[in-house]
């Protein structure tokens, strides 16, 4: 899989390409319109970032320009700007997504992930780790082909945990992407102790593995064992 | 207490024209009453020169008595004995008013064949009473009249003269900086009136560029932040993935994120401050409030949780208000999540929908809040505590904004916070 990212922050282009490189993506990164015009006139890409304020332009000249080559990139937008016209304007320019900085990693990726998932979906939308599968329509679970009980808000955190494999999830992490909208107002984030604790219990029950570790002060992780 | 402008002018006036009143009314009478008397001396020493002058000399001895009889007022008696002329006020009984009547008196020594008499004359002064009280009457109707005509002559001058000034005051009155546009006063052919205007203007201009910049800076430091703020992010976020984090730096890691999240929170909640004092959510819809609780409630309820809190809810079928839709949520977001914040463990929050009311009550403190600082800008109730002091006061803006009233009260060991649509 290969992402572009056009951002002209150095050092947050820099961690984002180190965070979202691994063994299933490639991130190349620009930080002129310019050379992302360059790029997507040359390049197919899976997933494009983009963010709207580059010295050379505006943002929205390259999502033109990408309707105008009838490209059909994955697109989303990573932007400082949070109002509801530039919202309005980057998804009827063609942009999948709309995320507003500063954000975390974590979010990012299972972003990426999402998009592409849902651009490459041909009938099934499953995501499986190990003996775990996770039906993102039906918003069901199975694990060693059975199904479990399981709430929405566990879905979306297993998802999001298995999205970030091998990394360390911080706490403020976990209850923003849980929280949603609502994130901005909530002070408190010990409600992801209990959804961890809960989720934990239920995979267990089931017969899975022991993925989710505490790490010590930080989050949470889950790794292959 | 205060008086209208007008009113102390008057009331000047007034307290100077009774002054007068009371103070001339007595000095007009008595010099009234002086010239009087002093003409009917006048008169009386007059009547003494005719007497002397022209029947002195022609009365006989004989005579006496029957011009005694003839002359009610005058009499030439035998027995008083005066040396000189002598004027008094004397009073007499007059059998026919059957009253007794204020006269002024002569006596004075003449001799009449050698014979020494006492010539005396009496003039009656009740008319002239009566023409001193009509006199005085009739003054005292002059004097009102005049007062009256001066009160209303100068109050209505006044009126029309302060004209400009109770405009103006109008005017600023209903001037406020976050919402009308400036004021625009009309000239007038004062001087002074000119002068306020001019300096009232400049004040507001001056004022209002003063505030613009201020609210600009808010929403462009909270912007400018999100750049270094989303770096500082993702640069945590990237060295909590390094495996050689010992326990010592993992807690420290764990802080630092913790607060730019609260640092996050506190940008965030700056900028909505700030794009609402912009009206950047003018557009409004009609929603409803019960709804949105509804589709939140899991959210609220599992907030809730962690403090073993009970949710009590008398909500409405449709409870409905005109609002933008953003901030409708922030408001019943913030509302809500304040009630859980602040509560004690084990505690209660009620949600009640009245008419046009909404009210959110829940335990905690056992004391009433500060009401002077509550909805202020980061004012806390415990400083240490992780919030971001911003939450009450964005609630107060979005109902300021809708022209919506916020109350707080604390009663039965509640607080409630209604908010009155």
């Amino acid at each position: 899989m290969k992402l572009l990212l056009i951002e002209d922050e150095k050092e947050l282009a820099l961690s984002i390409q180190k965070y979202l490189t691994d063994k299933y993506f490639v991130c190349e990164w620009v930080d002129t319109a310019k050379a992302a015009i360059d790029k997507i006139s040359i390049y197919d890409y899976d997933c494009i970032l983009l963010d709207l304020m580059l010295p050379d332009g505006n943002g929205f000249e390259i999502l033109k320009e990408l309707k105008d080559q009838n490209k059909t990139e994955g697109i989303i937008i990573i932007s400082a700007k949070e109002t509801l016209e530039t919202r309005i304007e980057g998804f009827n320019l063609g942009a999948d997504d709309y995320l507003t900085k500063p954000f975390h990693l974590s979010e990012l990726l299972v972003r990426v992930q999402a998009l592409i998932r849902r651009k490459n979906f041909k009938g099934s939308n499953i995501v499986s780790f190990n003996e775990i599968h996770i039906d993102i329509l039906s918003k069901a679970v199975k694990v060693n082909n059975n199904k479990i009980d399981i709430t929405k808000k566990e879905i979306d955190l297993l998802l999001h945990l298995i999205g970030n494999e091998n990394r360390v999830l911080s706490k403020s992490a976990i209850a923003e992407h849980l929280s949603g909208d609502m994130a901005d107002m909530l002070d408190n984030h010990d409600f992801v102790y209990a959804h961890i604790k809960n989720l934990k219990k239920k995979l267990n029950e089931a017969g899975s593995g022991d993925y989710i570790k505490s790490v010590y002060g930080l989050g949470y992780k889950w790794k292959n064992e | 207490m205060n008086k209208k402008l007008l009113n102390k002018t008057l009331k000047t006036y007034l307290i100077y024209s009774v002054l007068i009143l009371i103070i001339s009314a007595p000095l007009f009478y008595y010099a009234t009453k002086r010239l009087y008397t002093k003409e009917a001396d006048d008169t009386l020493l007059l009547h003494k020169k005719e007497f002397l002058k022209y029947t002195a000399s022609t009365l006989k001895y004989t005579d006496i008595a029957l011009w005694n009889r003839f002359n009610r007022n005058a009499k030439i008696d035998s027995v008083k004995q005066v040396t000189k002329d002598t004027l008094f006020f004397s009073s007499y009984y007059d059998t026919l008013d059957a009253e007794v009547e204020p006269y002024r008196e002569l006596n004075f020594p003449i001799i009449l064949k050698g014979k020494s008499y006492t010539y005396s004359e009496r003039i009656n002064l009740v008319e002239t009473e009566d023409l001193l009280k009509n006199i005085a009457i009739l003054f005292f109707a002059i004097i009102s009249i005049l007062l009256f005509g001066l009160f209303f002559i100068t109050k209505k001058l006044s009126l029309n003269l302060w004209k400009p000034f109770y405009k103006t005051l109008q005017q600023i009155e209903s001037f406020e900086i976050d919402k009308t546009k400036q004021p625009d006063f009309a000239e007038t052919d004062v001087e002074e009136f000119n002068r306020l205007n001019t300096s009232i203007q400049k004040l507001i201009e001056r004022n209002t560029v003063i505030y613009k910049s201020q609210k600009e800076f808010i929403e462009n430091a909270a912007h400018e932040l999100q750049t270094p703020l989303a770096v500082f992010q993702v640069k945590i976020d990237t060295l909590i993935q390094r495996s050689d984090v010992t326990q010592e730096q993992s807690e420290i890691l764990g802080s630092l994120n913790e607060n730019v999240s609260r640092l996050n929170r506190l940008n965030k909640n700056l900028l909505l401050l700030s794009k609402m004092e912009n009206d950047s959510y003018s557009d409004k819809q009609t929603i409803s409030l019960t709804n949105y609780i509804q589709k939140n409630l899991d959210f609220f309820t599992e907030q809730a949780k962690a403090k073993s809190l009970i949710i009590k809810m008398e909500l409405q079928k449709d409870f409905e208000i005109k609002s933008n839709p953003v901030l409708a949520e922030v408001l019943i977001s913030n509302l809500f999540l304040n009630a859980i914040k602040h509560n004690i463990e084990g505690g209660q929050i009620s949600i009640a929908m009245q008419e046009n009311k909404l009210v959110f009550s829940n335990s905690g403190q056992p004391s009433p809040l500060n009401t002077d600082k509550l909805f202020k800008r980061f004012s806390k109730s415990n400083p240490s505590e992780q919030g971001t002091g911003l939450g009450l006061s964005i609630v107060k803006k979005i109902a300021d904004i809708n022209n919506w009233t916020v109350a707080y009260n604390y009663e039965n060991n509640l607080h409630s916070f209604s908010i009155l649509f």
